[in-house]
């Protein structure tokens, strides 16, 4: 049991989060081949950052147990992780890099 | 002195019930949180290069093995599930379930980190392309060698808990956090491969 009251997933339900996690790099890579075929352009970008960041959340949420911590570490690990992505797409966009790449 | 030292633990007990939080827990993920800028930088250095034309030699880029790459992503991965398997063996006071999974673990770790050095080896013998060959080729070995050097801090964490829950028949409630600590940073450096994997792999874009 938690600190916050909720139970911890079992054996048995981290087999099956690992079984999606990697149905989710399978469709990584699928998606790579495909835009290779079709050239998707930005919609190939869009659905590998939205499978990255599902990824992303279910090991952070299940594996690291965020979901089941004090809402503290949650707010350190997320200010962290907002403060970077903001910062670098911030230094990106001043650069030019996203427009080029978009 | 003699006081602080007596006084010590109930001072350190104190000191964790003021967040509800194990200050060593705490610490961990404020430095977790703080690696984000650490390997943001690097991102987003291999951002500024990777497709910066009118350089000489070969670009990471042309010469990325995707399906040897997924492979060594699908280890990483895995291995978050090993770890998390030894956590909660640790939690059910199976010593020789947290041992194996611990064990697991690192072997995977070093699965991944065999397939990084093969990788490096071919992209310098096969393709000549070195920590100087052009800004994107150094971009990419700065990136992915400071994150393989995660892994192979990891390794060693993971090797030693083992090693010592081996030699004292398993872990004390203390090394136990230490466990989870070793976890959690394991399981970031994971989510950090995530990204890697994405950005600089699969949506990898030609030089100009």
């Amino acid at each position: 049991m938690s600190p916050e009251g909720h139970s911890h997933p079992t054996p048995g339900q981290y087999w099956k989060i690992a079984a999606f996690l990697a149905a989710v790099t399978a469709a990584e890579v699928a998606m790579f081949y495909i835009d290779r075929q079709l050239e998707l352009g930005f919609l190939n970008a869009a659905i590998l950052i939205l499978l990255s960041a599902v990824k992303f959340i279910v090991v952070v949420g299940w594996f690291m147990h965020v979901r089941f911590e004090k809402p503290l570490i949650n707010r350190f690990f997320t200010a962290g992780f907002v403060l970077a992505c903001s910062l670098y797409l911030v230094v990106l966009a001043a650069l030019g890099v996203v427009a080029i790449r978009g | 002195m003699s006081d602080v030292a007596h006084e010590a633990p109930v001072a350190h007990h104190e000191e964790h019930e003021s967040t509800g939080i194990e200050n060593r827990k705490l610490g961990m993920w404020v430095f977790l949180s703080s690696e984000f800028l650490f390997f943001g930088a690097l991102i987003t250095n291999y951002l500024l290069y990777s497709n910066r034309g009118g350089f000489e030699g070969v670009y990471p880029s042309e010469i990325y093995d995707i399906p040897f790459t997924s492979v060594s992503s699908f280890v990483l991965l895995m291995s978050s599930l090993t770890m998390v398997l030894a956590h909660h063996a640790l939690s059910r006071h199976d010593q020789n379930g947290a041992r194996t999974w611990l064990f697991a673990t690192a072997a995977l770790g070093s699965v991944f980190l065999g397939g990084q050095v093969f990788e490096f080896y071919e992209f310098i013998s096969v393709y000549d392309m070195t920590l100087s060959t052009n800004p994107a080729a150094s971009a990419f070995y700065l990136l992915t060698g400071f994150h393989g050097t995660h892994v192979a801090i990891g390794v060693i964490m993971l090797l030693s808990l083992w090693g010592i829950s081996r030699r004292q028949g398993g872990l004390s409630e203390r090394q136990g956090l230490n466990l989870e600590l070793v976890g959690l940073y394991w399981h970031f450096v994971d989510i950090i491969w995530i990204v890697i994997f994405t950005v600089v792999y699969l949506l990898s874009v030609p030089p100009l």
